[in-house]
């Protein structure tokens, strides 16, 4: 391992609920490092969600400490996160989440948009994306016009734009069948193999196995982590 | 995300919510409505009464076909008004016994004056005049002479001048003596007229004079081709007098059995400036209230609309959030939405008023020919503006919402 991308230590997230303090994550210390690829698994309410959450800067943690590349995220604004999600994690979410108005390719460019990169720039950077997930005939569509696995290749090449520290995907097959979804992790191994960082969250083994770290969580503890001998 | 898409998910929202959005949009173009449409046609009364009226003298009169303003009376009937003649003006003036100061004039906007490679804007109005015209109403020449009456009777090529159509023909050296043309008849400047200003934002200096047979000759129409009177009294004491006389004698020439109502105007200068200036500041207040409070009910329509298009793409924002977009982002997406939104009802509002003050002026036109449009430049560049402010006052807290959405919930969001 080289130097850690996420330092989380004794990290804690308490939530209220009706005047009653739930614990989604209690005394969680992880630390994964550049170019690793890790799964994070778990049955539901094993508070994964919510770690996902804290890993991809959209909350902050109760108490605990989270550093980002050295960064710390506890102290940062909304804005300051807003800033670190743009610049440093690339999101694949389950439902794709692709803005139905837009093509594919303003879909893509859509992050470095709020990076105040150049038009020309963001228009080449897109493009290159979309070549990496072999879809540069597919620019001008709409995603209702694409297929599940297709739309799911938009929202990775929208995740990879930036170049980001880490890639985050939270269930990414989720949505898709089996053939695709196999497709979809596929691209996700070349995507590690080319030197980026991936963490999957997921509650499937099968997804889970692509994987060469796995993280098992459950009742907001880290039941175990291990290296995945099958990977 | 730029503003151009922002004005298209704006033009998205108006298509996929046809009713809420049309009956919102419809609320602000009404209030646009009403204050163009009100400020426009005051505008156009205003300029039509005051350009006949500010040359009219203390103590005088003016006889007209049809008053210069027709406050909701039949326009049929003021249609059907025969027309006061050169001829039968000419009989009056010399029937006339309390004064002689009478003279007869004829006035049409919107000719163009050329002079050699200058021209003027096509604004200028032109009116036919005859050798009392400046000793009856309150305007002078400051350079040259005045038309006599032997040119009036020859229908001599002769014209005065205002200050405004010397600035734009002759912009140095001194007019007189100089030929202009208008509508290919070549007229001798003869004089210039002394610079009177504008009264109510109408210059009085952007217009040419002739001999009203000359004017007669070429530059009326057939239903237009009807004179004014004006009538100075000797002094105020005779002013009574002399009405009643100018109105015995109007109605003999034309025939009006005696328990008949007169088929012409006769009116004294400040009795007609007083009543129009009441009617038209009362018109206007009613008409800037009713749009001011349709316009903050259609902000409220706004904010309710963008309040739901907020909910509706709740995901949206979400993923635009995950992404990257910070609070300014999303507020700035939602309030140009919310502005454009508003733009919408304003165009269609604004072209609405302008059609109705142009139909009314039309309408008027038929019964008072001196009557030219005015186009309401400051109103509707005021209306715009008034658009954008209620946009952004009514569309700032659901954009501020749409910023503050905790993005783990709004992509949670079914």
């Amino acid at each position: 391992m080289s130097h850690p991308i996420i330092e989380i230590s004794n990290l804690v997230k308490c939530y209220e609920m009706g005047g009653e303090e739930v614990y989604a994550l209690r005394d969680v210390s992880v630390t994964i490092g550049s170019n690793e690829y890790v799964a994070i698994m778990g049955p539901s309410g094993s508070g994964k969600s919510t770690l996902m959450n804290m890993l991809g800067c959209l909350d902050t943690p109760t108490s605990g400490t989270y550093y980002f590349n050295g960064e710390d995220v506890r102290e940062m604004t909304d804005d300051d996160l807003a800033e670190i999600r743009n610049r440093e994690i690339g999101f694949v979410f389950q439902t794709f989440n692709l803005l139905p108005r837009a093509t594919a390719l303003q879909n893509v460019e859509l992050p470095l948009v709020y990076s105040g990169v150049s038009k020309t720039e963001r228009h080449d950077r897109a493009t290159r994306a979309l070549e990496q997930v072999n879809l540069t005939d597919r620019m001008t569509h709409k995603p209702n016009e694409l297929s599940g696995g297709q739309r799911q290749r938009v929202a990775i090449a929208r995740a990879i734009v930036t170049a980001p520290s880490i890639i985050l995907a939270d269930e990414p097959t989720g949505n898709l069948d089996t053939k695709t979804g196999h497709d979809i992790m596929a691209l996700f191994r070349h995507l590690w193999e080319a030197g980026n960082t991936v963490i999957l969250v997921t509650h499937e083994e099968d997804v889970a196995r692509h994987a060469r770290r796995i993280i098992r969580l459950r009742d907001g503890r880290i039941e175990s982590d291990t290296v995945n001998p099958d990977a | 995300m730029n503003a151009l898409e922002s004005v298209s998910i704006a033009v998205d929202a108006v298509r996929s919510q046809k009713l809420r959005s049309g009956l919102t949009l419809l609320s602000i173009a009404i209030g646009v409505f009403a204050i163009i449409a009100a400020t426009s046609i005051m505008q156009t009364l205003e300029r039509a009464v005051t350009s006949q009226l500010a040359d009219l003298g203390e103590n005088s009169l003016l006889i007209q076909r049809t008053p210069s303003i027709n406050f909701g009376t039949n326009w049929a009937k003021m249609r059907r008004r025969k027309n006061i003649t050169y001829m039968q003006a000419k009989e009056f003036r010399e029937r006339m016994a309390t004064t002689h100061m009478i003279t007869i004039s004829n006035e049409n906007p919107g000719f163009t004056v050329k002079a050699g490679e200058q021209s003027t804007n096509p604004d200028v109005t032109l009116i036919g005049i005859d050798d009392m015209y400046f000793t009856v109403n309150a305007v002078s020449v400051s350079s040259g002479r005045p038309i006599t009456e032997s040119e009036v009777a020859t229908s001599r090529p002769v014209a005065i001048i205002g200050e405004d159509v010397v600035g734009s023909l002759f912009p140095r050296g001194n007019p007189v003596g100089k030929l202009i043309t208008l509508k290919n008849q070549t007229f001798q400047v003869i004089g210039v007229l002394t610079r009177k200003g504008g009264v109510m934002g109408q210059s009085q200096d952007n217009r040419v004079l002739i001999p009203i047979s000359v004017f007669n000759k070429y530059y009326t129409w057939e239903w237009d081709a009807s004179v004014d009177i004006s009538v100075k009294a000797i002094n105020k004491p005779m002013l009574a007098e002399t009405m009643d006389e100018a109105t015995g004698i109007m109605r003999a020439l034309r025939g009006v059995k005696p328990w008949e109502q007169n088929n012409f105007e006769i009116d004294a200068n400040d009795a007609l400036t007083g009543q129009f200036s009441g009617f038209s500041t009362a018109l206007l207040v009613v008409a800037w209230i009713s749009g001011l409070g349709a316009l903050i009910a259609a902000g409220i329509g706004i904010m309710n609309m963008m309040l739901v298009s907020v909910k509706e793409r709740t995901r949206e924002i979400g993923v635009r959030k995950a992404l990257g977009a910070r609070r300014r982002w999303i507020i700035r997406q939602f309030l140009i939405e919310s502005i454009t939104l508003c733009q919408f009802g304003g165009i269609i509002g604004v072209l609405g008023g302008l059609a109705a003050s142009w139909g009314v002026t039309e309408l008027l036109r038929a019964s008072s020919p001196a009557i030219a449009y005015v186009f309401p430049t400051t109103t509707v560049i005021f209306s715009v503006i008034i658009c954008t402010v209620i946009g952004l006052a009514f569309g700032t807290y659901p954009a501020w919402r749409a910023a503050n959405l905790d993005p783990i919930e709004a992509l949670r969001y079914e």
